[in-house]
């Protein structure tokens, strides 16, 4: 009856709280080595090929690339958990008010959904980017109001399927409170499926923040690997692309792919729905 | 009485017509919420002389600025209901020839890539899920993984260098030479050359979404008992590939490809961005460089109105297939 007591549901949610903490000390860690680091100034050595002084070279107004690769990681990396986290929470308020709420309350959240699936969110974006030119928080508010739908789809299904289990039930009938239920039943339950869908919106969040930052539509003062990229674009044509394009190119794509490969983990331990769950973007 | 399908039909159409109606209220609203005057954000940028009252009000007119809002939202609505989308300063043309004369490169990018990207994913994913775990898989799925993880400007840029700029094989931008030829076949080889890059990155893209899609349904299928009926009889090779997993997957597929839309329209404007192709990509981003905003207002609109359309068709063709079953 407690079937999903299992070692591998716990196993599951052992390795997800081992994972968060780790990524947050990460990027704290980050965040205080990017404030030790030569800052990330403009000097008169421009697009100076890599050598022991500028061990990434320079680009073209003379910033070191290795200092802003490093002062861009902790940026980056933090912009995407956040984005992540708050599309997660809205996803998570909006399924439990559509699973508890009764039926009227279900469909209007339902329909509203169905509304923001069709929306073509990223003209959207560009809209309100190129108008407010968003920093740290704008891109965050921005990026979850627009990405937390595709969460309720997955969240909702497997909310409504737990709240009806018969040990859920059985409980209740035994005397358990809501409290309770919510604590020792539903939310073991529905974890891995929770991580699932938070290492999803990480990579989701990461790719639109990239390319919000290759559009040079954020804040100029905003560093991250994509607006590194951007400043690339330029030097395409001259020798420059190797040590400008390729450092922060290379670093958003490995860790994306780990974001993908812990997600891969994930999905075949937790099982999510017992079907893949795949969306690239 | 009305069959369902219809009746679903039409819930998808009012739900898009919702969703237009609230985009171009927004796309109205948006500069008038905002702090500053538009006139003079305009002007800040491109002219630094100071206008009279008079020059001031005549510009306000001709940017439908004059007035109180609900006049003002008249003058919009009426405008668009006659498909007046404004005018354009920075490119001395009304905006919706920029669209007549930009959409076309735009579907012609979507249009080459879709079938590349919707086979390559269908003959990898069902070869994949034939046999999980199997040589192909492990490798095939490796390696859509690493491109999957790879940005869509990254790709694009990528295959920029190494064949346009590195080993220049292909043109590196553009949707034709500088001067077109006046042979007709010329032309359309001049156009086809120029097109190879940004459909090949675009596809390249899309793949992945499509490989694990196929991947993961032939799986299930695998296991069904028509597959292994068929695959008892001695069915196999491509009559199993394309009659038995490929046909099944096909309702699958549309289902997704409304989905996918979106995405799909925000990689071409990535990879217009990059290959600097002619397309509706390319011309938002230099109106929002521009601070062309009426050009910006138009495009998002009439975009948004494209792809709520596509979407809407694909969905009730995806939905009267998967009645079938």
């Amino acid at each position: 009856m407690l079937g999903y007591w299992s070692p591998i549901t716990q196993s599951a949610g052992f390795i997800s709280r081992g994972a968060i903490a780790a990524s947050a000390v990460l990027v704290m860690a980050g965040f205080a080595l990017s404030e030790s680091l030569p800052s990330y100034k403009t000097s008169p050595d421009v697009l100076q090929a890599p050598s022991m002084e500028h061990w990434l070279g320079t680009n073209g107004i003379g910033q070191d690339v290795f200092v802003g690769l490093v002062r861009a990681a902790p940026i980056t990396v933090f912009l995407a958990l956040i984005t992540a986290t708050a599309a997660l929470v809205l996803a998570l308020a909006a399924s439990s008010l559509a699973a508890f709420g009764g039926p009227r309350i279900r469909s209007a959240v339902l329909r509203l959904v169905d509304v923001l699936q069709v929306i073509p969110s990223i003209l959207l974006l560009l809209l309100l980017a190129a108008w407010i030119q968003p920093g740290f928080l704008g891109l965050v508010v921005l990026l979850s109001l627009t990405g937390w739908h595709e969460d309720v789809r997955v969240a909702l299904p497997i909310l409504l399927r737990e709240l009806t289990r018969e040990n859920v039930h059985f409980a209740r009938r035994m005397g358990a409170s809501r409290r309770y239920c919510l604590r020792h039943h539903i939310l073991p339950a529905i974890w891995p499926a929770i991580v699932g869908l938070f290492l999803q919106n990480v990579r989701q969040a990461a790719l639109k923040t990239a390319g919000f930052g290759f559009l040079g539509l954020t804040d100029p003062r905003l560093l991250t690997w994509g607006s590194m990229i951007q400043d690339s674009m330029d030097y395409l044509y001259t020798e420059a692309w190797l040590w400008l394009l390729l450092p922060p190119a290379g670093a958003l794509s490995l860790f994306l792919v780990g974001i993908l490969i812990i997600g891969e983990g994930y999905m075949s331990n937790g099982n999510l729905n017992g079907k893949e769950h795949h969306d690239p973007r | 009485m009305v069959p369902p399908i219809i009746l679903n039909m039409l819930s998808g159409l009012g739900v898009r017509l919702l969703v237009f109606a609230l985009l171009v209220l927004l796309v109205f609203f948006l500069p008038r919420m905002l702090p500053g005057d538009p006139v003079e954000v305009f002007l800040s940028s491109d002219l630094s002389r100071n206008l009279t009252g008079a020059e001031s009000a005549e510009l306000r007119a001709q940017f439908g600025l004059s007035g109180n809002w609900p006049q003002q939202l008249a003058v919009y609505l009426w405008d668009l209901v006659r498909g007046d989308l404004g005018y354009s300063v920075p490119h001395a043309a009304p905006v919706s020839d920029l669209l007549k004369a930009s959409i076309p490169w735009t579907l012609l990018l979507i249009a080459c890539a879709a079938p590349i990207f919707l086979l390559a994913g269908a003959a990898g994913g069902i070869e994949a899920g034939k046999a999980p775990g199997a040589f192909f898989d492990r490798i095939a799925t490796g390696v859509v993984t690493v491109i999957a993880s790879i940005p869509p400007f990254t790709s694009a840029v990528l295959l920029l260098l190494a064949f346009g700029i590195l080993w220049p094989v292909l043109p590196s931008g553009g949707s034709e030479p500088l001067f077109p030829s006046s042979n007709p076949i010329q032309r359309d080889f001049d156009i086809a050359r120029h097109a190879v890059l940004p459909v090949l990155a675009l596809s390249l893209h899309e793949i992945s979404r499509f490989y694990f899609l196929a991947r993961g349904e032939a799986i299930t299928l695998s296991q069904r008992p028509f597959i292994l009926n068929a695959c008892g009889r001695g069915i196999k090779g491509w009559r199993l590939r394309t009659a038995y997993y490929g046909r099944s997957l096909f309702p699958v597929f549309l289902a997704r490809m409304s989905d996918a839309l979106t995405g799909l329209f925000g990689a071409v404007l990535f990879v217009e961005i990059v290959f600097s192709y002619p397309g509706t990509g390319h011309l938002i981003y230099n109106a929002i460089l521009d601070r062309d905003y009426v050009l910006l207002q138009g495009a998002v609109i009439v975009m948004a109105g494209l792809v709520l359309l596509l979407n809407w068709v694909i969905d009730a063709v995806a939905t009267s297939l998967a009645r079938r079953g």
